[in-house]
């Protein structure tokens, strides 16, 4: 499961070999009721019981782990199984699938189901069952729905809201830029980079990351926020399920931040990975060319004819491409053409420049996989990093190329099936967020317009240091 | 605590004296066996044996009062070390050194604690022996869920010297291994 | 026994464990690092016959670069560098002007503590290792003291202990707690794990190639030194050079009674070096009769008691002139003259 996560991830004492119950901390600061001490015996079956002073025994609480306790604590992130499966996997939304279709229409235990797509685990799975982006969107949605989904929706329309808050972010950054902490603004919508950066750099990198939140997340606030009262149905009552190339994304959807205490609901409730998907056909025995294709969705739509659209700027979202075109109109009233990349130490590490009048005005770079990751937080943390902006992504080759995506079948080198995602991934239209017709209507509507408390609320996030651990019971040594 | 310590210098000292010549001749000689078993060897005769014994009595009262990392007791009341548990072999050719062998029981299969417990035991056992010998540390088989880990990493000297440069792990395992005063 | 060692130099300065010994590249200056935090520089007197004089002075303590152990330390091949990994999870450069030492760049990120530091042939590339289970690759601009990272390699499942360079090509191996050694290289512009290596019972401990890099020796905690063969050394097989193979040809058991903590194979006489947990020195050859695939290997020295404590390096000296030094719990520094009788 571990070599599952981002290398990033892995580096921050991801242990592939503790489950919970053995060598995991948490059980440690589970709460000691009081009056209760003596032995404990552990039973034939495993469970645990406590010998009380009168002699009787006590049974003891299993502890329990979510991804949330792992992620707020800074000893492993466990890959256990069981913890994956117990929250965030296929074997629950098929368990919640089930449950739901067994209650009647109206029964108040009901929920409406919902699955968000990410573009790029539509690309792996159209390679995958050779299928064009709009078939394998069409056959996806029938899969799901046959599955007793009844929605399926295109997280593209939350990332144009996402890239358009980061450019917003990004011009107001640079213009406060002789204060500390403004720049270089570093992309957030890599989980694993951000759980990486809170779980070791803390204060030094935090302020730094982009508040931006990640188009998952912005889909969970589009969905639990917008939608449910659209359709009048209480956050708690919808399921909201995405389709991710990554499997970081689901200790993203566990985070405390984006969990509503009123409703006691996620945002997102379960992330599956791109492979996951293959795997819940490959339990039917299906394969997604065999899939009665449907219609897509209008709700959200992104183009008016059903036709789906993409960002230019490569697989993982495009930020650096759209908020340098952005900057370079608004800062400096240049209008960007075509945006040129020059390759720096790999493939992984490129950079882009704007220049005015001879002088370098704008600096950007993108830094995929750990080793690039590596190299800019020392230069950030030393203050001797010359961009404003890096588009930050833990795996090499950006999301397209995420841990969640399918595997190659049938003797496919990796090298050859990620260009064939890629070319797929590409093969869209593209168009700028701010063509997006429906966008502008929501932020009003929604959002009660573009600054408002409410427009933060639905499209910012924040980050937390975690603090080294200083408890010697619960060291890892 | 000078005290004990004096009475085990003065034991490694005779038995240095009575078998010390005996076997410097196989000083040179290689060694082609792996480790002696646990427990099966003795000296060649009973007083060597005897010798032996109480090293190992002396190395057990070294242990017994370390305190257990989160209760108030000690391994010996919480029966985590216990006398049998202590073995010494002799080094060939040399009458002072042993190879001492500690076995000890974590009061849970899961006890998440079993790997600080070994620390302390390793680290007093470090300290308090008046000269260095080699020690190996174990848990008795089939009395902890990941014993096989375990072990490797309480014989692993430079995970144990890394850690005993953790300060809160020092602070902790300085606790536990402290004389009482009283 | 064909073979003796002889003590000539016992060096006292550390205040704790001896962890490791390093001769710089002429062989002239020894250098050991420890417990004590601090690395010490040796060398002697008289200016012709270097190391056979009895008259090792300490030269140089390098201290303040490192807040907890110095692990091992690795002098660039041009020997102007010197580069110490430390339990405090930094590697620190050193630059050597004259006879003075001084930390020019400290390198950050591994995870907690740096295990083993080690220079490329060429001296472009740095590898380091650590107990957060990574091995990472940098690339060293040596014009304005820049280390980059190349390369982060989270293969093995456990805590790496040591790292070393193939002695002329850029290939790296590294050994761990799980038991296993793994050979990388650079594909495309990434580095990857091409072979891993396993037979070892329990950690391993330290890795040495031969000279001509075709050859790898381990020593373990399971007691046994193992002797690796890249049975595919240019890659020719299928033309991919993921096709490395190497294999064990020969394992040395029965030899040490406790974990053997390094293993130093000389570039100029082909002899092995051991050192281990018993407290003994062994030295071996290659016997002339059998084949190199099924090679049969002698003890031609024994020194036990070499140290009082574990003994955890041992080094030949690169001038091939039979001098070795090593290292112990005791800390102590000792320098050895090995001769065939």
């Amino acid at each position: 499961m571990a070599s599952n996560f981002s290398g990033a991830l892995r580096l921050t004492d991801l242990d592939d070999f503790i489950t919970p119950s053995q060598e995991c901390i948490k059980p440690v600061q589970v709460e000691r009721l009081p009056g209760r001490s003596g032995p404990i015996k552990v039973q034939s079956d495993g469970s645990y019981v406590q010998i009380g002073i009168d002699g009787e025994a006590t049974q003891l609480k299993k502890a329990q782990i979510t991804l949330n306790d792992c992620l707020a604590c800074s000893g492993c992130i466990t890959s256990a199984e069981s913890v994956l499966i117990t929250q965030q996997s296929q074997e629950e939304l098929l368990r919640v699938l089930e449950a739901n279709n067994k209650l009647p229409e109206g029964h108040e235990e009901k929920k409406l189901v919902v699955v968000s797509v990410s573009p790029q685990s539509r690309a792996s799975l159209a390679a995958r069952y050779h299928l064009s982006i709009q078939e394998t969107a069409r056959r996806l949605t029938g899969f799901l729905k046959e599955l007793g989904v009844h929605h399926v929706f295109d997280e593209t329309f939350a990332r144009d809201f996402s890239l358009l808050q980061s450019q917003k972010e990004f011009v107001d950054r640079f213009r406060r830029r002789e204060e500390k902490g403004t720049v270089p603004m570093l992309a957030s919508a890599c989980p694993g980079w951000v759980c990486y950066a809170e779980k070791t750099h803390g204060s030094y990198i935090l302020p730094y990351i982009s508040t931006t939140k990640s188009p998952q997340q912005v889909m969970g606030s589009l969905i639990k926020d917008y939608y449910s009262k659209q359709s009048g149905i209480r956050p708690h009552h919808v399921y909201h399920a995405t389709i991710m190339p990554c499997f970081d994304k689901k200790l993203e959807a566990s985070r405390e931040d984006f969990y509503n205490d009123v409703y006691s609901t996620r945002d997102v409730d379960c992330v599956i990975t791109s492979g996951e998907v293959e795997v819940m056909l490959d339990k039917e025995g299906l394969s997604l060319a065999d899939m009665q294709p449907q219609d897509l969705d209008p709700m959200f739509p992104v183009s008016r004819d059903g036709q789906l659209v993409n960002h230019i700027g490569g697989g993982s979202g495009g930020y650096l491409e759209h908020i340098f075109r952005y900057a370079a109109q608004e800062l400096y009233g240049v209008s960007v053409e075509h945006i040129e990349y020059k390759t720096l130490k790999n493939k992984d590490f490129r950079e882009a420049t704007l220049e005015v009048d001879g002088e370098i005005k704008l600096k950007f770079a993108l830094a995929y996989g750990f080793r690039n990751i590596q190299n800019l937080v020392q230069k950030v943390k030393r203050g001797r990093s010359p961009y404003h902006f890096v588009e930050v992504m833990a795996c090499p080759s950006g999301c397209v190329n995420g841990g969640g995506q399918i595997r190659p079948q049938d003797g496919e080198q990796p090298k050859e099936l990620l260009p064939r995602v890629e070319a797929l991934y590409n093969s869209l239209n593209t168009r700028r967020p701010e063509d997006n017709p429906l966008l502008d209507q929501l932020v009003s509507d929604w959002l009660g317009g573009a600054d408002t408390e409410k427009a933060h609320a639905m499209l910012e996030t924040a980050y937390h240091a975690v603090e080294k651990m200083n408890n010697a019971l619960t060291i890892k040594w | 605590m000078f005290l004990t310590f004096l009475g085990l210098f003065q034991l490694f000292m005779m038995s240095s004296a009575t078998n010390g010549p005996s076997s410097e001749a196989d000083s040179e000689q290689t060694q082609q066996s792996g480790e002696a078993e646990p427990g099966t060897s003795r000296g060649p005769d009973d007083e060597e044996g005897e010798n032996l014994e109480d090293v190992a009595a002396d190395i057990y009262d070294l242990i017994k009062d370390i305190r257990d990392p989160e209760k108030p007791n000690t391994l010996e009341e919480l029966e985590v070390v216990f006398e049998e548990g202590v073995k010494v072999h002799p080094v060939k050719g040399q009458s002072d050194r042993y190879i001492i062998r500690v076995e000890f029981k974590p009061t849970v299969p899961h006890c998440s604690l079993a790997t600080l417990i070994g620390l302390c035991i390793r680290v007093k056992l470090d300290r308090s022996l008046p000269q260095k010998q080699k020690v190996d540390i174990f848990i008795t088989k089939g009395t902890h869920a990941t014993e096989n880990e375990i072990n490797k990493q309480i014989n692993d000297k430079e995970r144990i010297a890394a850690a005993m440069e953790n300060p809160n792990l020092k602070e902790l395992v300085e606790k536990c291994v402290a004389e009482d005063d009283t | 026994m064909r073979g003796n060692l002889e003590n000539v130099a016992s060096l006292t300065g550390h205040l704790d464990r001896v962890w490791h010994v390093s001769w710089n590249p002429d062989g002239k200056l020894l250098t050991s690092c420890g417990g004590d935090k601090t690395i010490r520089v040796w060398g002697t007197h008289s200016k012709s016959n270097e190391g056979q004089g009895s008259d090792w002075t300490c030269k140089a303590v390098l201290q303040d670069g490192h807040s907890r152990t110095v692990r091992r330390i690795s002098w660039s091949p041009c020997g102007s560098l010197l580069a110490s990994a430390s339990f405090d999870g930094t590697t620190c450069i050193w630059s050597q002007k004259n006879a003075e030492f001084e930390c020019i760049t400290t390198l950050e990120g591994h995870e907690n503590e740096v295990k083993s530091v080690c220079w490329s042939p060429s001296g472009s590339l740095l590898a380091t290792c650590s107990r957060d289970k990574s091995v990472w690759i940098w690339e060293v601009d040596h014009e304005d003291d820049d280390y980059q990272c190349v390369g982060v390699l989270s293969v093995h499942t456990q805590d790496v202990k040591n790292v070393c360079w193939h002695p002329h090509k850029e290939v790296l191996a590294s050994c761990s707690y799980d038991n296993t050694i793994k050979i990388f290289q650079e594909e495309d512009d990434d580095w990857c794990c091409v072979c891993t290596l396993t037979g070892h019972e329990a950690t391993v401990w330290g890795i040495s190639f031969d000279k001509t890099g075709t050859r790898l020796a381990s020593c373990s905690d399971d007691n046994t030194v193992k002797i690796w063969q890249d049975c595919n050394p240019d890659g020719q097989d299928g033309g991919s050079s993921r096709k490395t193979s190497w294999k064990c040809i020969c394992t040395l058991s029965g030899y040490h009674t406790r974990t053997i903590y390094d293993i130093d194979w000389c570039k100029h006489s082909g002899l092995l070096a051991t050192c281990s947990g018993d407290d003994t020195i062994h030295v071996f050859q290659e016997n002339s009769v059998g084949s190199s695939y099924k090679p049969g290997f002698s003890l031609m020295a024994c020194v036990t008691n070499a140290h009082s404590e574990d003994i955890n390096s041992i080094r030949w000296n690169p001038n091939g002139d039979g001098f070795l030094a090593s290292c112990g719990d005791d800390g102590f520094v000792k320098v050895w003259k090995y001769s065939q009788c």
